[in-house]
C-alpha cells in the first residue's frame, strides 16, 4: 500500500512539475503571476478532447501540437499584454488582475464551445494494458503521461542549459534590468518564455483527463493553486525546484488520499498557506518579497 | 575605533550629551557584511555628515537608525535608550526620521494631505491635531504652499524630495536623517536646502546627512564621518578629512573602479 | 475653493449617498415584486463595499472574500440549529464567526499583494471543503446542506439586509473622510514611508481587514437568513468573491460610490443576460476587467474625475 503510494505520487509529482513548470518559468522571467495558467491547461485538455473526438487524434499528438500551437499563441498575447502591465505602477498586483481575467475568458469560451459538463478521453487510449513499475502496476495512462512530463522537464533543462537563447533565459531571469543592460533583447526573450510557459501548460493539458480523471471548463483555478503550491513549495524561478516541488506534492497528496482520503482536497491549500508564512523561499531557498 | 582628530577645534554645536549613540554597528545580508561595526555618536543641534564610496553602509546605516532593519550587532542608543529593533513608526513617535534616497511620498494623496497624515500620527504621544495652520507654514517653508492640493504624482522630483522632507518634519523629530538630498538638485536649489537644513540644526534638531556632493557637506555638515566597507574610519571635519590618508585611499580606490 | 469643515461634508455625503439607497432599497418592494432579486442587488451593494475598504484603503486584494461570507452564512446556521437562538443575535455569532477566520487569516497580510491574494483564494476554497466534508456533518450538515426551519422572515431578513448595507456604506464614508483611512491610502501607496509617518502599518491593515470580515459576515449571515436553506457550495460560491472585486473594480475603489455604480451597472447587466447564459456574462466581465487593467486601471470612477465630476 505504502509503496504503491509513494510510487504513483511519483507518477503524478512528475506530472504536477510538468504543471508547474510553465507557470515557473512565466514568473521567473517576468516577474509575472499568471492567474490563468490552470486554465491553459484546461484549454489543452479540451483541445486533446476536441481533437480525439472529432478526428481521433491520439493525446501525444495532441501534446506535440499543443505545444507548438500554444507556444506559437504566446508570443501576440505577451506583447499586447505584458509590456504595457510593466510599465505600470504596480505590475505584479495588475498582472493578477489581468491574468485572472483572461482565465474568466477563457473558462468563458470552453465553457461556450463545449459545455459544462465533464469531458474525458477513455484510458485505452494510451495503451490498453496496465504498466508495472518496480513491482507495482499502474494504468499505461498514467506511466505514459509521466513518462512525457519527465521528457518535457528535460527538455526545458536543455533548453534552459544548453542552448544560446537558454542561457539568455536564465540571465533575464537572474537580473532583469542588469540583461537589457548588457543589450539583451529582454522583450523577445520574454515573449519566447511566456510562449514556452504557455506551451508547457498546453501540453500538460493534454495529458489531463487522465491524469485527473476528468475536466470541466471551472477547474482551472483549482489547478492554478495547485500549481502555485507547486511551485512555491520548490522555490519561486528554480525550475529545478519546481521539479522538487512537483514530486514532494505529488507523494504527498497520493499518501493523503490513500489515509486520509476525505480531508485530501484540503492538502493544496494548506501547503500553500503554510509555506507562504512560514518558509516562503521553498525549499530551495530563493526569496519572496514580504510586504 | 575612529580616528578622532579633535585639534582643539571643537566644530559641535553645544556640548550636551549625544542624542544618537552608534556603536559596532553590524548588519549583514546573506555573507555580505553592509555595516561592520560601524561607530558614531550625533548631538543635538549638530549637523553630522555620513560619506563614503558606494556600498560603504551609509543608506543601511540610515535604515538600521531608522528602524527598517534590525541590527544583527552593536547598539543605537538613542536619548540614552537603546532602540535597535524597533519599529519605525515607534521611532518616529519617538522623534527619529528621515528622508529617502528616492522620494517616497503618498502619491495618490495631496501635498497637504501627505503632510497631513505624518502630522496626525508622527508626533510624540500618538496623535496631535495640530491644525491646518502648521501645515501650511511648513509647506511655505519649503515652497510647496502653492502647491498644496495637488496629487503628489504631479510634483518634479525636486519638489518631491521636499515633500518627503515635509513630511519627516511634520512628526516635530530631534533627530532627521537625510539620505542624498542633494542629488540631483541645480546649484541654486542646493543651497537652499543647504541653508535650510542649518535652519533646522539651529532650532536643535541633529541632523544625520548622507551625501556624495562634497560641495553640499561642506556647506551644511559641522563634522563629518567616513564609512569604508561597513566600518568608520575617520570622524571630524571635511578639511581634515580631505588630507586623511586613509580616507583618501578609500576614495580614491573607489573612484578607480568607475 | 471654498473649505466645508469635515463634519458638513461628512454629513453631505451622508445625505446624498446613504438616504437613496435606503430609500430606494425600502420602497422598490412595493412596486417590484422580485425581492430576491432586490435582495441579492443588496447582498452584492454590500459585498462590493467591503472589497472596496480592504483593496481600495489597503491594497489587499481579497480572492477569497467569499469565505468570511461563507463563515457568516454557517455560524449564522449553527447558532440557529445548535444553539436554538433567534435570528438577531444568530446574526451576531455569523458576524463573530467570519471576524474569528479574518482573525485566523491575519498572518497572510504579512505576504505582499499578488501572494497574498492567492493565499486568500486557498484559505477560501480550503474553508469551503472542511464545511462541507461528511466528516463534520454533525456541525455543519456537510455536503447535504442546511436547512433552517421556523425563522424565514422574508420581510424581516430583507429589512435587516438594508441595515447592514448601510452600515457598510457608513464604514466606507468614515474611510473616506477621516484620518484613519488617509492612513490606510498611505499605507497602500508606501508602507515603508507611512511608517515613517507613525502609522503603524500591521495594526491599519489589521483593522480594515476584521472590518471587511466583519461586513461580509453581516451580510453572510443575514444571506442565510433569507433563504434558509441553503448547500456549501451556495454560499462558498467564488462568483461572490468575483463579482465583488469586478463591480468594485469596475466602479473603481478608494470612494464609496465607484461600488455603488459597478453593481447597479454590472449585476444589472448580468441579469439581463447572465442568468440565462452565464458563461456569456462570464466572458463579458473577463474581457472588461481585461481591459479595465490596460486602459482604466482606477474604474469608471476616474473616468468621472477625468471628466471633472467630483466622486466621492
Amino acid at each position: 500500500m505504502l509503496t504503491y503510494s509513494i510510487l504513483a505520487g511519483l507518477l503524478f509529482g512528475l506530472y504536477f512539475s510538468l504543471i508547474g513548470l510553465g507557470l515557473n518559468l512565466i514568473f521567473g522571467v517576468m516577474r509575472i503571476v499568471n492567474l490563468a495558467h490552470g486554465d491553459f491547461v484546461i484549454l489543452g485538455a479540451y483541445a486533446a478532447i476536441g481533437l480525439f473526438g472529432l478526428h481521433a487524434i491520439s493525446p501525444m499528438a495532441a501534446a506535440v501540437a499543443c505545444l507548438f500551437v500554444f507556444t506559437i499563441f504566446g508570443f501576440p498575447i505577451y506583447y499586447a499584454l505584458v509590456p504595457r502591465l510593466l510599465r505600470s505602477s504596480d505590475p505584479e498586483m495588475l498582472s493578477i488582475i489581468l491574468f485572472f481575467g483572461l482565465s474568466q475568458v477563457i473558462e468563458a469560451l470552453v465553457n461556450i464551445g463545449f459545455g459544462p459538463t465533464e469531458r474525458s478521453i477513455p484510458g485505452r487510449v494510451l495503451g490498453t494494458h496496465p504498466i508495472s513499475v518496480l513491482g507495482q502496476s499502474f494504468p499505461s495512462a498514467w506511466v505514459i503521461s509521466a513518462i512525457a512530463s519527465g521528457l518535457a522537464v528535460l527538455l526545458m533543462f536543455v533548453y534552459l542549459y544548453r542552448t544560446r537563447v537558454g542561457r539568455l533565459t536564465r540571465a533575464v531571469m537572474v537580473h532583469r534590468d542588469e540583461a537589457l543592460a548588457s543589450g539583451i533583447d529582454v522583450d523577445r526573450v520574454s515573449a519566447l518564455a511566456f510562449g514556452i510557459g504557455l506551451g508547457l501548460a498546453g501540453v500538460a493539458g493534454c495529458f489531463a483527463p487522465f491524469m485527473l480523471g476528468s475536466v470541466t471548463p471551472a477547474a482551472g483555478v483549482d489547478l492554478t493553486i495547485q500549481s502555485f503550491t507547486v511551485i512555491i513549495v520548490g522555490s519561486l524561478g528554480s525550475p529545478l525546484g519546481t521539479v522538487l516541488g512537483g514530486l514532494v506534492y505529488g507523494v504527498s497528496l497520493m499518501l493523503m488520499q490513500t489515509y486520509f482520503s476525505s480531508w485530501a482536497g484540503l492538502l493544496p491549500y494548506v501547503l500553500l498557506i503554510v509555506i507562504l508564512l512560514a518558509r516562503p523561499s521553498g525549499l530551495l531557498g530563493r526569496r519572496i518579497r514580504y510586504a | 575605533m575612529s580616528s578622532e582628530t579633535q585639534l582643539g577645534l571643537d566644530h559641535s554645536p553645544s556640548t550636551l550629551q549625544p542624542l544618537l549613540t552608534v556603536t559596532g554597528l553590524v548588519k549583514k545580508f546573506g555573507s555580505f557584511h553592509a555595516l561592520d561595526g560601524a561607530g558614531f555618536n550625533v548631538k543635538p543641534g549638530e549637523v553630522l555628515g555620513l560619506i563614503g564610496p558606494n556600498g560603504s553602509g551609509k543608506t543601511t546605516c540610515i535604515n538600521v537608525i531608522t528602524g527598517l532593519y534590525r541590527p544583527d550587532q552593536g547598539t543605537v542608543l538613542y536619548q540614552g535608550k537603546p532602540i535597535g529593533g524597533l519599529p519605525s513608526h515607534r521611532l518616529a513617535r519617538l522623534g527619529i526620521n528621515r528622508t529617502f534616497q528616492v522620494p517616497k511620498p503618498f502619491m495618490s494623496l495631496t501635498v497637504r494631505e501627505n503632510v497631513e497624515v505624518a502630522q496626525s500620527y508622527g508626533q510624540a504621544g500618538g496623535s496631535a491635531d495640530d491644525g491646518l495652520k502648521d501645515i501650511k507654514i511648513l509647506l511655505e517653508h519649503l515652497e510647496l504652499d502653492r502647491d498644496m492640493n495637488r496629487l503628489a504624482a504631479e510634483l518634479t522630483s525636486a519638489q518631491q524630495k521636499m515633500l518627503d522632507l515635509a513630511r519627516a518634519l511634520a512628526t516635530r523629530p530631534k533627530l532627521l536623517c537625510v539620505d542624498e538630498l542633494g542629488a540631483g538638485l541645480n546649484p541654486s536649489e542646493l543651497s537652499r536646502v543647504a541653508e535650510r537644513l542649518r535652519g533646522l540644526a539651529k532650532s536643535g534638531i541633529a541632523l544625520l546627512v548622507v551625501e556624495h556632493l562634497m560641495d553640499f557637506v561642506d556647506q551644511v555638515t559641522d563634522r563629518l564621518v567616513v564609512l569604508s566597507a561597513g566600518k568608520d574610519i575617520f570622524s571630524g571635519p571635511l578639511a581634515l578629512a580631505a588630507r586623511d590618508p586613509q580616507v583618501i585611499e578609500v576614495f580614491l580606490g573607489a573612484s578607480d573602479e568607475h | 475653493m471654498p473649505e466645508h469643515s469635515p463634519t458638513a461634508k461628512w454629513l453631505r455625503h451622508v445625505l446624498l449617498i446613504i438616504v437613496p439607497v435606503v430609500l430606494v432599497a425600502a420602497l422598490l418592494p412595493h412596486v417590484y415584486s422580485n425581492r430576491l432579486l432586490l435582495f441579492n442587488f443588496i447582498v452584492f451593494l454590500t459585498l462590493a463595499q467591503g472589497v472596496n475598504i480592504i483593496y481600495g484603503f489597503t491594497g489587499y486584494l481579497p480572492f477569497g472574500y467569499v469565505g468570511f461570507f461563507g463563515a457568516g452564512a454557517y455560524g449564522f446556521a449553527i447558532s440557529v440549529m445548535h444553539l436554538h437562538w433567534s435570528p438577531f443575535p444568530s446574526l451576531v455569532v455569523g458576524a463573530l464567526t467570519a471576524v474569528a477566520i479574518g482573525a485566523v487569516l491575519i498572518p497572510l497580510l504579512r505576504l505582499s499583494g499578488p501572494y497574498f491574494a492567492i493565499a486568500n483564494l486557498a484559505a477560501a476554497l480550503g474553508l469551503a471543503q472542511i464545511v462541507a466534508n461528511p466528516a463534520l456533518q454533525g456541525i455543519t450538515k456537510g455536503p447535504y446542506g442546511v436547512s433552517l426551519n421556523g425563522i424565514y422572515q422574508p420581510g424581516l431578513s430583507y429589512g435587516t439586509s438594508i441595515v447592514i448595507l448601510v452600515f457598510a456604506l457608513a464604514c466606507a464614508l468614515y474611510l473616506r473622510h477621516s484620518r484613519f483611512g488617509l492612513a490606510l491610502q498611505a499605507v497602500k501607496n508606501d508602507p515603508i514611508s507611512a511608517a515613517m509617518a507613525g502609522i503603524s502599518v500591521v495594526k491599519a491593515r489589521t483593522m480594515a481587514w476584521l472590518l471587511s470580515a466583519l461586513i461580509a459576515g453581516l451580510i453572510g449571515a443575514n444571506f442565510a437568513w433569507y433563504v434558509s436553506v441553503f448547500y456549501p457550495e451556495n454560499v462558498f460560491s467564488p462568483d461572490f468573491s468575483i463579482f465583488a472585486i469586478v463591480f468594485a473594480l469596475f466602479g473603481g475603489v478608494a470612494t464609496v460610490t465607484g461600488p455603488i455604480l459597478g453593481v447597479l451597472l454590472l449585476y444589472g447587466l448580468y441579469n439581463f443576460i447572465g442568468i440565462s447564459s452565464p458563461q456569456y456574462f462570464q466572458l463579458i466581465y473577463g474581457l472588461l476587467i481585461m481591459v479595465l487593467v490596460l486602459f482604466l486601471p482606477s474604474g469608471i470612477g476616474s473616468l468621472l474625475r477625468r471628466w471633472g465630476i467630483h466622486v466621492v
